[in-house]
């Protein structure tokens, strides 16, 4: 019996993926890469077995705020749970889109301060978590999380650019915040994801990807091979992130 | 069958519990590794002839790892008695130089040497390398004859110059290993260079093989390079004998 040559790297059975919480829309102007066309990134997520995601849009994070997070908006549905984003460089503008955010009942405000090059002390984020914070929103967090974590204190937050490198001061902060958890997105050495499980426990891991930018297999792959049962496996595929932002359907 | 080239054995200083071999065997029965060349993260890190000794007693107790003699540019003298020493245990089929540990860039003069001592052995040298230093290492092999060498990480968040250090000598392998997988790396480096001068390495047990394993899966690879990339390249470059055709 002959068929197709069978080839030396093949990722199969791996979890299906029910809520991604780092996913973005639109492009970087410094850089190569991806335009970011939400059909394109539709399509990233399907053939990667994402069944939905917390999208947020880089035109609102990098240009101009309110017709970036209507953008994105305009997206929602069963596949895309829209993500708002503020600019840390107008905290006057940011708190006031966090209101606007708030009234039209999105669930979460993305940071994104190494774009914006804001830096944790810079008063701007501490307003603005707060803010966003008394409005009820998650915050999804870009930059080091050794830095971030002070300004973002007492906050729901889900830190997206967690390295494996900083997992212990991760860990040992979260310890102390109930509030914080991490995505896997860098979480790739061969313990990381068993660690937050045993220190923290699993619900603080949450999958992300930031597709179409990263691997999307490769977190997927990592949470596969982890020592995690398999309901501790669906809570991080997406069960953690609907709870957090309270995605019902 | 699949070779990691790019591996290592011992504790890191990270938060992190993968410093013993039986992590480096589960990591590479995860996906389907066969054969993993390391080097002794000891050596690499603080202490190269300590580190190469423990690097020969772990060799000589497990099939499935092949060695990486470490080389601290700075410590040549260590290096040539490493290597009179525990070359003739055939259990050291390379050399690994990690430019930043030894702050030593490959454009160094002590790097340079210690890259002529190893061509003059005729080994690979597994070479760190990041950003643009592909192509420092790819001039290394264009003035030392008969130098071997691979680009480690591929110049990471560098690989389009090591696209273009790959294209400029025909001695010099990329493998891909990094922990931040931008999407569409390792499908472009394969399409832009040839396929012969393609590896594939993880970095463990510092890394997750999921990292370059996954990036190797987007790539979507024909069965025929995928097979070059697995092992085929590995087994030429450190000329093992698998007993296959």
């Amino acid at each position: 019996m002959t068929g197709e040559p069978r080839k030396p790297f093949a990722a199969e059975n791996l979890p299906p993926v029910t809520l991604d919480v780092d996913v973005l829309v639109g492009r970087y102007a410094d850089r190569p890469g991806p335009v970011g066309d939400p059909a394109q990134v539709r399509a990233a997520l399907a053939a990667n077995g994402i069944a939905a995601a917390a999208v947020a849009s880089l035109r609102a994070a990098l240009f101009d705020v309110p017709s970036g997070n209507d953008e994105v908006a305009a997206l929602a549905g069963p596949t895309v749970v829209p993500v708002g984003a503020v600019d840390l460089r107008d905290p006057l503008g940011a708190e006031r889109e966090v209101v606007r955010l708030a009234e039209r009942g999105v669930r979460a405000v993305r940071l994104f301060p190494d774009e914006q090059r804001v830096e944790p002390d810079f008063p701007s984020v501490r307003h603005v978590a707060r803010r966003a914070t008394e409005a009820g929103l998650v915050l999804l967090a870009g930059g080091d999380v050794r830095r971030f974590w002070r300004p973002l204190r007492g906050a729901t937050v889900v830190f997206l650019d967690t390295h494996f490198y900083h997992l212990g001061d991760f860990v040992v902060i979260a310890r102390d915040e109930p509030g914080f958890h991490t995505s896997t997105r860098l979480l790739n050495s061969p313990d990381a994801l068993e660690t937050v499980a045993a220190q923290v426990g699993v619900e603080r891991l949450l999958y992300g990807s930031r597709t179409p930018f990263y691997e999307a297999v490769v977190p997927r792959l990592r949470l596969a091979h982890a020592d995690l049962d398999a309901t501790a496996v669906a809570a991080v595929a997406g069960g953690n992130a609907r709870r957090i932002l309270g995605v019902t359907a | 069958m699949i070779i990691d080239v790019h591996a290592h054995w011992g504790p890191w200083f990270f938060s992190m519990e993968v410093g013993q071999v039986a992590t480096n065997l589960a990591v590479m029965d995860r996906y389907g590794i066969d054969l993993a060349v390391v080097s002794a993260t000891e050596a690499v890190i603080y202490d190269v002839a300590a580190g190469n000794r423990a690097m020969a007693r772990v060799l000589a107790e497990h099939d499935r790892l092949l060695g990486y003699l470490t080389i601290n540019p700075r410590r040549l003298d260590d290096a040539e008695r490493d290597l009179r020493e525990l070359l003739p245990t055939g259990r050291f089929v390379g050399v690994k130089i990690h430019t930043d540990y030894t702050g030593s860039p490959v454009t160094s003069p002590q790097t340079r040497e210690a890259l002529a001592l190893v061509a003059a052995h005729d080994l690979p040298a597994l070479v760190h390398t990041w950003g643009p230093t592909p192509l420092d290492l790819a001039q290394a092999c264009a003035d030392i004859p008969g130098l071997r060498a691979i680009a480690g990480h591929m110049g990471a968040d560098g690989w389009r110059h090591a696209v273009e250090a790959a294209n400029s000598v025909d001695r010099l392998w990329l493998e891909p290993c990094f922990s931040h997988t931008e999407a569409g790396r390792f499908a472009a480096v394969a399409a832009a260079v040839n396929p012969r001068r393609l590896l594939f390495g993880t970095d463990a047990t510092l890394i997750d093989p999921a990292a370059a394993y996954g990036a190797v899966v987007a790539a979507d690879l024909d069965p025929e390079l995928g097979e070059l990339v697995a092992w085929r390249n590995a087994a030429e470059l450190f000329r093992l004998d698998l007993g296959t055709d």
